[in-house]
């Protein structure tokens, strides 16, 4: 078997003295479609922040695609191919759905530091594609701050996915929007898995959601994995049950 | 580029192909060009302040309205700019006090480059903070950098400034001086432009709407930060090197928070949201202060009035609120 | 440089001592307004100087009805303490709070706008010649200096300030609560007890305590137009070595800088403020939440 395009090794993580990671070893392959659920508070978004370089970790390793990325700064993270939307959608609220993605766009060409070149046509064309393939053809001249939510975090997702990430970390990508939303936008993050290989590691609270898009789950409680697997196996299991007990059924 | 659902006219076309800036900036020009006829020298001299500090606020800008932070050193970079000048001017010229075109030409063209080793150095320190800390930052050093020029008497001859900074007699007539300002005015601010509507430009739009967010778009924040404080640096340099010959004298006062807090009223008063508006501002400003002056003394009272008025009810500025009634009138219509 | 004797040594630190309870005097309570409400009073200063010119009016005034008394300094300066904290309540609920939902340079800009209004008020009002109240009091000799014993004054009220701001913060119940609601607005709104009446409140109390050092220098340092902008800017120096929302940082970085002042001028005299703003870019370099300041809160 070819060697994961994410390992992480004993990630730990103190905030103050709160324990928030602890000892965290994780796998994923390229073109994996996986999940990490937990209750509210369990680290999966710190365990975000921590793969994206927004927090140094205290203990333990990163390496993606075989180079070390442990403690380096977003900007490099990003640029090493790894991508991410927010749980709570953080857009460029004075600028258009358009050129939000644009900006993206450019970013991701190492395009930002061309000071006489003009910015509208400048990677214009991925950036139809992106906005086509996110739906939002029809808001492009919409101000970002005044989305619906649903549309913020579709363009969160038009933001992450114009950085061509190798991988994607996808913090609750469904949160706020209507079932008929979120079908297609996990429908779309299904594509881009088959289709561009693209490996997916994403949260969630919705357990439909999970069970239909994700073939590996990761249990997160307290900062520590509790259990990984399938969701057919992790649903059977009895630890699972009880960290959900009273927040879940499933 | 999308046009609006009832377009008419010239007006509709450049707003929205260039926003509020667009129908604005040839009115501007227009006045601009209309200034030297009208009688007295009063009017040109006043709108050669206008001008050259209409730059300076626009480079103000750069950092405040496009990336978000309030520098309140800024002027440092105006001031460096002018004494850069200023002292190679009195090297270059001659004994009788007279200097030649090409040597005051020569003094003017090390203004910004001057400036822009200042903000380069001080830059670097102040793009590691945001927000209060880098205001605060900012006006440090702006505030070291005029104690500097204040207190190195056999240098900068202190609080006695530069004197005697007389043009060629070509340009000690108002009005030749007036157009030679809004030529170079002119051109400085077509290449803001360029800049502010490149990759670049709207990369500093990210860094002020979010710059967490830009850091995981890739954006290197720091360096982007710099570099946009070293152009806005420059382009102060430019405003200051001009300066001089102007009013003739250059003083340490030009450095301090004082003279930074100007560019941010001009700003405050035009509109930061849009590219002019700090020019607008300046228009303002300066004829204001030009005709208050002449009936009380209290013009402080005045401009502070204003500023709270501003905040309170209009903080967009002119600019800003036409622009916010047009697209309020505009989403209105079916 | 020239010899130094330990008798010397001790003036100047003395001096600094004393320009540093100036500091505090000055600084605590736009540290507390910062601390409380995030706002950076501009206008602080500019306070500070009315102060001054009211306390001068109100002494002057009851000097002509009972005759001249350096005590009468006592009820001068309680008098404008009340006067200037009454208008410090009303500017807060007038004008201040219509920026806490705005950005940083908007409010830095509204109460800069008050630097300026207030300026020109106090010439309107007292015109332009300085203010200065003369005590009568004669220096007294002390390790081979004079020394005036008027800054004993200036100490003890420095110390009694600090000391009695913390007794308010820390051991009554509304120095508590706005201790709380430094660390969460939602919390103390929930329990019931209105933020825009604490607001108002510790802008007052702010507004006090640089009327308190306006009235305390008076027989030291003449009031005069535009002291004010160089003050507030040292004033700044001081929070941000201190560190923002500390007042116990605030009171030590005003200890520091008295010393490090008044041991400038025997080296550098012209320097003593550049002194200042280098140690203030270090600091924001080093550490930017100063000495005490919890770190970068937005």
């Amino acid at each position: 078997m070819s060697p994961p395009i994410l390992a992480v090794t004993g990630l730990e993580k103190f905030f103050g003295g709160v324990h928030v990671t602890c000892n965290v070893d994780f796998a994923m392959q390229e073109g994996e479609q996986s999940a990490i659920i937990g209750p509210n508070g369990a680290g999966k978004s710190t365990f975000m922040n921590l793969l994206t370089g927004y927090h140094r970790p205290d203990a333990g390793r990163i390496v993606f695609a075989g180079r070390d990325i442990t403690g380096l700064p977003p900007h490099r993270v990003v640029r090493r191919g790894i991508s991410r939307a927010f749980q709570v959608s953080s857009i460029f609220g004075r600028m258009t759905v358009s050129e939000n993605v644009r900006a993206a766009v450019q970013a991701q060409m190492r395009a930002t530091f061309r000071l006489f070149a003009s910015a509208r046509t400048l990677g214009a064309g991925e950036t139809e594609r992106m906005l086509a393939l996110c739906g939002l053809e029809a808001k492009r001249d919409v101000v970002a701050g005044e989305l619906a939510q649903g549309d913020k975090k579709r363009l969160e997702l038009a933001i992450a996915l114009a950085g061509k990430p190798r991988l994607l970390l996808l913090d609750e990508p469904t949160a706020g929007m209507s079932i008929d939303e979120a079908r297609s936008t996990m429908e779309l993050v299904d594509r881009l898995n088959r289709e561009l290989k693209l490996t997916v590691l994403f949260t969630e609270h919705d357990m439909g959601i999970v069970f239909n898009h994700a073939r590996k789950l990761t249990l997160l409680h307290r900062g520590e994995i509790i259990l990984q697997g399938t969701p057919a196996e992790v649903r059977a299991d009895r630890t699972a049950q009880k960290v959900y007990l009273g927040e879940h059924h499933l | 580029m999308p046009t609006t659902a009832n377009a008419r006219g010239p007006g509709s076309r450049l707003y929205a192909g260039f926003g509020i800036s667009g129908p604005v900036t040839p009115l501007l020009l227009a006045a601009a060009l209309g200034v030297p006829w009208l009688p007295g020298e009063f009017w040109t001299h006043v709108g050669t302040e206008v001008l050259i500090f209409g730059l300076f606020a626009m480079s103000f800008n750069l950092l405040y309205g496009y990336m978000g932070q309030i520098s309140f050193g800024h002027a440092a970079f105006f001031g460096v700019g002018a004494y850069a000048t200023a002292m190679l001017f009195t090297a270059l010229k001659g004994a009788d006090g007279q200097i030649g075109v090409a040597q005051f030409l020569l003094s003017l063209l090390v203004g910004p480059p001057v400036a822009a080793l200042a903000a380069l150095v001080i830059g670097f320190f102040c793009v590691r903070l945001t927000g209060i800390y880098f205001a605060i930052l900012s006006l440090a050093f702006g505030e070291l950098l005029f104690y500097i020029v204040f207190s190195w008497y056999s240098f900068t001859k202190g609080d006695d400034g530069i004197q005697g900074l007389l043009p060629p007699p070509f340009f000690q007539d108002s009005t030749n001086f007036y157009f030679f300002t809004l030529a170079i005015v002119a051109a400085a601010a077509a290449v803001m432009w360029r800049i502010t509507e490149s990759p670049f430009g709207y990369a500093l739009r990210t860094l002020r709407d979010n710059q967490r967010r830009a850091g995981f778009l890739g954006t290197n924040v720091r360096a982007h930060m710099l570099a946009n404080f070293v152009i806005a640096g420059t382009f102060a340099g430019v405003a200051g090197a001009l300066w001089g010959p102007f009013s003739r004298s250059v003083s340490p006062g030009l450095l301090g928070w004082g003279e930074s807090g100007i560019a941010v009223f001009m700003t405050l008063i035009g509109g930061a949201g849009s590219f002019v508006g700090p020019m607008l501002g300046s228009v303002i400003y300066t004829m204001l202060q030009a005709v208050v002056k002449m009936y009380t003394v209290y013009w402080p009272l005045t401009i502070g009035t204003i500023i709270l008025l501003i905040v309170l009810f209009a903080p967009g500025g002119i600019l800003g609120t036409i622009d916010k009634r047009i697209q309020a009138m505009r989403a209105r219509k079916p | 440089m020239p010899e130094i004797s330990l008798a010397a040594l001790a003036a100047q630190l003395f001096t600094g001592l004393v320009l540093g309870m100036i500091f505090v005097l000055l600084a605590i309570g736009l540290s507390l307004i910062f601390g409380v409400m995030n706002i950076l009073n501009f206008a602080h200063a500019t306070l500070w100087l009315v102060s001054g010119y009211v306390t001068f009016s109100i002494f002057t005034f009851l000097s002509q009805q009972f005759g001249a008394s350096p005590w009468l300094l006592v009820p001068a300066i309680a008098g404008a303490v009340a006067l200037m904290s009454a208008f410090g309540y009303a500017l807060e609920r007038l004008l201040i709070r219509h920026t806490y939902d705005r950005e940083l340079p908007e409010q830095l800009l509204l109460t800069f706008a008050l630097v300026l209004i207030l300026g020109d008020a106090i010439k309107l009002i007292w015109g332009l010649e300085n203010r200065r109240i003369n005590l009568g009091v004669r220096p007294v000799e002390m390790l081979d200096t004079l020394v005036n014993p008027y800054q004993f004054v200036i100490i003890g009220t420095g110390f009694a300030v600090a000391a009695g701001l913390w007794y308010f913060l820390h051991r009554t119940r509304f120095g508590k609560i706005v201790r709380a609601a430094v660390y969460s607005r939602s919390m103390v709104s929930a329990l019931g007890i209105r933020i825009p009446m604490i607001y108002a409140m510790v802008f007052a109390l702010g507004v006090g305590l640089a009327a308190l050092a306006g009235g305390v220098f008076l027989p030291l340092l003449p009031m005069a137009l535009g002291v004010d902008l160089d003050i507030i800017v040292q004033c700044f120096a001081v929070v941000v070595i201190g560190g923002f929302g500390s007042m116990l940082g605030t009171f030590v970085a005003s200890i520091i800088v008295g010393i490090v002042y008044s041991f400038s001028i025997l080296f550098w005299p012209d320097g003593a403020l550049a002194m200042i703003f280098l140690i203030v870019i270090a600091v924001l370099i080093v550490r930017p939440w100063g000495l005490f300041g919890t770190e970068l809160r937005s």
